[in-house]
């Protein structure tokens, strides 16, 4: 008798423990690191992604136009181009001087000007292709569901993240993307109280994981992204 | 024994005998450049009249009163002299070629005397119809002046200060000023030269002096250094049956390719074109030059093309021969650091970055930071070219995230202020706002005066703005 509730209390405990840990997973606090992940180089964004963006996979960063996404870029395509080269397909909207300042080895950084979702397609098809990019950046634009399939497909066989960046994925893009992230600026930091004497200093922004592969959504952290 | 060949002018006698000119009583001078050149080659007689090397063309002909003038074509003299060394390869293995026109064969043990070898020389060369000295010597500097001396001329090595005492200083190829003291030292021939004692001329005119005066002495250590031949990679398949439908060509054509690009891979080489060449049962042949956009040892990719070409190709007669060469080779190897972490396959990223020019339309950048004070002048675009990392991957540093300016299109924007700042922007009231920034640049070209200023809206939205005189501008949003 003694035996069978020494048994059973065991089996509660083991229990417990595992159901515990399922709640913490479920919660998206803690995730083991994944070796096969891309750091975005900010400390508190890897820890809630296990690491960072997926290798070989489509990656969205979103939120409405200050909302620190191409803060969190700059540090991805700094990870990139240290690693090896990274690559942005763009309409030319990109500030060279600060991705230099947020760590980005210009020398490594291939630049595309794409003006029409078809070039940026294509473009990107063409980059991952060649799998020589580690990182491959290019806004949201609206494509078919073949494209992004075609492209999910590409950045898989060459282990490369690609990142769209935009206000909101659009359903095929939504689909596709494996990791889902929705950045929101919170406070904005000056370097002084006084107005006109003041500067921007930087500011402080939620990021929220809204889908991974790996973790149940809901995952958030608040970034400090500073001069 | 050296065999030593030379062709005075060479280049102006491949010009005349290119435009089937022979040679004549007239001067004749070759120019570097059609309009406004210079006279890089002159005959005899042109140098009688006193033109000179370096001289204008116009210069040339007044002193010549009319000379023929040619237009060098480097790459046409380069093929002739090619094709004679390759003719030359018959009479002995080993060649130095020296220059355009002068070549040295290497005759030891070869089959023959010294009258057989130049005989064989002057055969070998006979078509292409170019006056060529042929000389036998020790050395490559006594064969040299021995052509100079004679053609058809025999030297021994006893011989050779003999034959060399009358010749002019001008054969060890000294500068002028040199010459000039030489002569006003009475040494006006190599003889003459070869009798002064060794170290204090040597001391007099300087460690340059030691091989004047050696050579003076018909010693002339410098090693013959035989050229390299050109490499040929090509693969064949004839009399292995015919082929009478696509397939079976694309087949025989993929052993082919295979088997090419092994060999380029060995040798650490690329092709920038490859010529295919079918031959059909009724004795037809038919060449196709297949060219890509970058050289490539890759055989899927060479496959691909010459697919592409032979499309919609048609032949008289089932194919029964098939040879594949690879032309206008390339050094393939990639630069690859020891230690270092793996690069990217810099074929695969020139391939990547045409292909990109191509369907963007244009080509990839790279940017650069330069000083400027304007936003907008503080980076440059230029080629893509990744520099080789020699030492591996950088270590980690820490991250530093800082908010990233993205530059819009600068557009007008109504912007009502209060008391000097901002207030209103765009209907959207500023809750903070940092600046003005003072912008005076350009006074000297085409001046601009602008207050530059952050501001954060009630939207979320943080802008960069400008004021240049009464109007207000958008420059930019961060991010």
């Amino acid at each position: 008798m003694a035996t069978t509730a020494v048994r059973v209390r065991s089996e509660n405990h083991a229990f417990e423990g595992l159901k515990a840990g399922l709640d913490v997973r479920a919660a998206g606090r803690i995730v083991e690191a994944d070796a096969d992940a891309f750091p975005t180089g900010i400390a508190e964004l890897d820890r809630i992604l296990g690491g960072g963006f997926p290798r070989g996979t489509v990656a969205a960063l979103e939120g409405p136009p200050t909302s620190g996404r191409s803060a969190i870029l700059a540090g991805m395509l700094a990870e990139g181009t240290r690693r090896g080269l990274g690559a942005i397909v763009d309409d030319g909207s990109f500030y060279p001087p600060d991705l230099e300042r947020a760590g980005v080895d210009l020398d490594r950084l291939l630049i595309i000007n794409a003006t029409t979702p078809v070039g940026s397609a294509r473009a990107a098809d063409i980059l991952l292709r060649s799998r020589a990019f580690g990182v491959v950046a290019f806004c949201v634009v609206p494509l078919r569901a073949a494209i992004w399939s075609r492209l999910a497909a590409l950045a898989h066989k060459a282990g490369a993240v690609l990142v769209a960046i935009g206000t909101q994925a659009t359903t095929e893009l939504a689909y596709f993307a494996s990791t889902r992230v929705r950045c929101a600026i919170e406070r904005v930091l000056w370097s002084s109280d006084r107005r006109l004497f003041c500067e921007l200093d930087g500011y402080e922004l939620a990021a929220q994981v809204i889908k991974h592969r790996r973790i149940a959504p809901g995952a958030s952290a608040t970034l400090r992204i500073a001069n | 024994m050296l065999l030593c060949m030379h062709i005075a002018s060479f280049a102006l006698q491949v010009a005349r005998r290119h435009h089937g000119i022979a040679a004549s009583d007239e001067p004749a001078l070759l120019a570097d450049k059609p309009d406004r050149g210079r006279i890089i080659d002159l005959d005899e007689r042109a140098y009688a009249l006193g033109a000179r090397r370096g001289q204008t063309v116009l210069q040339a002909s007044a002193a010549t009163g009319g000379a023929q003038v040619f237009v060098h074509d480097s790459a046409h003299s380069h093929a002739v002299w090619n094709d004679m060394l390759d003719a030359l390869d018959a009479v002995s293995p080993l060649i130095d070629d020296t220059a355009e026109g002068t070549a040295y064969l290497e005759m030891r043990g070869i089959d023959g005397d010294a009258q057989a070898w130049m005989d064989r020389a002057r055969a070998a060369v006979a078509p292409f119809g170019l006056p060529a000295r042929m000389a036998i010597g020790p050395n490559k500097f006594v064969t040299r002046a021995a052509t100079y001396a004679g053609d058809g001329t025999t030297c021994s090595e006893e011989e050779g200060p003999a034959l060399l005492a009358p010749l002019p200083l001008e054969m060890l190829d000294l500068d002028c000023r040199t010459i000039d003291r030489l002569q006003l030292l009475g040494i006006k021939t190599l003889g003459e030269l070869a009798q002064l004692p060794h170290g204090p001329f040597v001391r007099r005119f300087g460690s340059a002096a030691k091989q004047w005066h050696d050579r003076a002495r018909a010693i002339d250590p410098t090693p013959l250094r035989p050229r390299a031949h050109e490499l040929q990679i090509d693969a064949a398949a004839y009399g292995e049956g015919s082929a009478a439908q696509a397939e079976q060509v694309y087949f025989a054509l993929r052993i082919l390719t295979d088997r090419v690009c092994s060999d380029l891979e060995r040798a650490g080489r690329s092709a920038a074109t490859v010529r295919l060449s079918l031959q059909c049962e009724n004795g037809d042949t038919k060449e196709l030059d297949v060219g890509f956009a970058q050289a490539t040892a890759d055989p899927r990719l060479m496959l691909d093309v010459m697919r592409a070409k032979l499309e919609g190709m048609a032949f008289g007669a089932p194919i029964d021969g098939l040879r594949l060469q690879a032309m206008r080779l390339e050094e393939g190897g990639v630069p690859a650091p020891l230690f270092g972490q793996s690069e990217p396959d810099s074929q695969a990223l020139g391939l990547a970055l045409t292909r990109l020019e191509a369907a963007v339309g244009t080509p990839g950048r790279r940017a650069r930071v330069v000083p400027a004070h304007r936003l907008e002048n503080r980076f440059q675009y230029d080629s893509f070219a990744p520099p080789l990392r020699v030492a591996g991957v950088p270590p980690a540093t820490r991250a530093h995230p800082v908010p990233q300016l993205r530059m819009l299109a600068v557009r007008e924007i109504r912007v009502a202020m209060r008391r000097n700042v901002p207030e209103v922007v765009e209907a959207r009231h500023v809750v903070e706002c940092a600046g003005p920034w003072r912008l005076d640049d350009g006074w000297f070209e085409s001046p601009v005066a602008r207050d530059e200023y952050d501001v954060l809206l009630d939207d979320g939205l943080l802008w960069r703005i400008y004021r240049q005189g009464e109007r207000w501008y958008l420059r930019g949003a961060y991010d």
